[in-house]
């Protein structure tokens, strides 16, 4: 099991306070059509999923839609997920970037967005000022993993999952072979899995 | 580390796969080849999970209170995938949307598009004194009554403020995520839906229309609370010009009370002059 930092402000036991209810459980909830639930896991994880959208489509009007959709889908879908076998925020993550991925490969999106930065801006800037200590521990612990790799597996991921671009489109911008590409990803991900020591 | 650059090796695609690098038609591919490997499916659970420390390590971004109320506003209108195994869900308001929604319609006094005279003005003018038991069936007549004004030219939306629009939004938020929240959906006159939306517990209702008409100059949509006493105005609201139009209706509700929307004069009336494009109880 990964061990992902999900805590938020909201989780740190404050004596006396109601304990707060883990991702996972709230989500049970959401499952049993709870919209006092859905309403609670939103307000503590909708800045997460609304950032992680953003990172990858960069307009905010074109992002907020798309996390909205995301929302409906868990809303929708909560029934599926299986809280013994998977992690809450890894399963909201994932469906946010797929959801940020078709809306840039599917319109106009990806070209505007494309004339608004330029490739070199791609990968996040972890030395900016984060808004909790949990953020910028994660920051720093991605940061160091991210070094271990090489330039050109660093520059590969960072183009695929922040900049959204396919595995063919980050082939055609760096100028070689889509097999070279898959190769990088793949040792690049590695790594960062042993680094980051993510089992399954 | 693999050097292998055969391009026909699923392996190969797994740090592709995780990251959505694939092509839609690939990723089908792949995946289709890891639900008969179990080593395979294995690396990409992995990777997968990597990637997600990537999505944390993102910084985030605070959303609008917008955004929360459209999409509590949007949760009665969408359905829930059915569980794989029925467990014992927890209580929910509503169980079944459809006994909530009023009569098929069976009014068959159609009246002649409005001409706006006198006498028609006087025969629309009181249906709100009726019994509320008949107010569905009014609706259902409304809902042969389209007039001219009706032809959906430009949406004006000019004359609410963003501040206004913050506001209701997260009143709109706190009556959806009431513990007593209720529903009801309703026709409306040009033959959309309508969503009710109401808490007894706050005293607050909403109706929410998906894609309403714009409404030429000088005329506005008027909400009432309809009851023993008459029609009570609870404020006045235009279409919005991005599908999804709400109103969180001013004054306290009472349990019982009707919801009721007519097209007034700009500035509102204090007693509907036309028929209502939806009508609805609350419960």
């Amino acid at each position: 099991m990964l061990e992902l930092v999900t805590t938020d402000r909201g989780t740190t036991d404050i004596e006396g306070a109601e304990a707060v209810q883990s991702f996972e459980s709230l989500l049970e909830l959401v499952a049993g059509g709870d919209q006092q639930a859905f309403s609670e896991l939103y307000d503590r994880t909708a800045p997460r999923v609304l950032g992680l959208v953003k990172r990858v489509l960069i307009d905010h009007a074109q992002s907020e839609e798309v996390a909205q959709e995301v929302f409906l889908e868990i809303w929708r879908t909560a029934t599926k997920f299986e809280a013994t076998r998977g992690n809450a925020m890894s399963w909201m993550l994932t469906m946010a970037h797929r959801r940020a991925i078709d809306r840039v490969r599917s319109s106009q999106a990806g070209h505007d967005r494309d004339e608004r930065i330029g490739l070199r801006d791609i990968e996040p800037d972890y030395d900016q000022v984060s808004e909790t200590v949990e953020i910028r521990i994660e920051h720093e612990r991605v940061k160091r993993a991210m070094d271990k790799l090489t330039a050109l597996q660093r520059e590969a991921i960072s183009l695929a999952y922040y900049g959204g671009y396919s595995h063919t489109e980050v082939a055609g911008l760096l100028s070689i072979p889509v097999g070279t590409v898959k190769t990088r990803l793949r040792d690049g991900m590695i790594r960062l899995r042993d680094e980051l020591g993510v089992t399954s | 580390m693999t050097e292998r650059h055969d391009d026909s090796d699923p392996r190969l695609l797994t740090g592709a796969y995780s990251l959505d690098a694939l092509s839609p038609e690939e990723a089908e591919a792949f995946e289709r080849e890891a639900a008969s490997s179990e080593s395979l499916r294995d690396e990409t659970d992995e990777l997968t999970l990597t990637s997600t420390v990537l999505g944390l390590a993102v910084a985030p971004v605070t959303p609008s209170d917008r955004m929360k109320a459209e999409l509590m506003a949007k949760l009665p209108l969408t359905p829930q995938l059915p569980r794989e195994t029925p467990l014992s869900a927890s209580e929910t308001p509503e169980t079944s949307s459809a006994e909530q929604v009023p009569d098929a319609p069976a009014a068959s006094i159609a009246e002649p598009p409005a001409s706006s005279g006198a006498a028609h003005q006087r025969a629309q003018s009181r249906w709100f004194t009726r019994p509320v038991g008949i107010l569905t069936a009014v609706a259902a007549a409304a809902a042969l009554f389209v007039g001219g004004g009706f032809v959906g030219s430009a949406v004006i939306n000019a004359n609410t403020t963003t501040t206004t629009i913050d506001a209701s939004a997260s009143q709109l938020a706190a009556i959806t995520a009431a513990d007593d929240v209720q529903r009801k959906v309703v026709d409306v006159a040009d033959g959309g839906k309508a969503t009710l939306v109401w808490s007894n517990d706050l005293g607050r209702s909403a109706v929410l229309v998906d894609g309403l008409s714009g409404l030429p100059d000088g005329k506005v949509y008027e909400a009432w609370y309809i009851n023993g006493d008459g029609a009570i105005p609870a404020g006045t609201f235009t279409a919005s010009s991005d599908g999804m139009t709400w109103h969180v209706l001013s004054g306290a509700m009472k349990s019982g009370d009707a919801i009721g929307v007519t097209v007034e004069p700009a500035g509102g009336s204090t007693a509907p002059t036309t028929t209502p494009i939806l009508v609805g109880q609350s419960a």
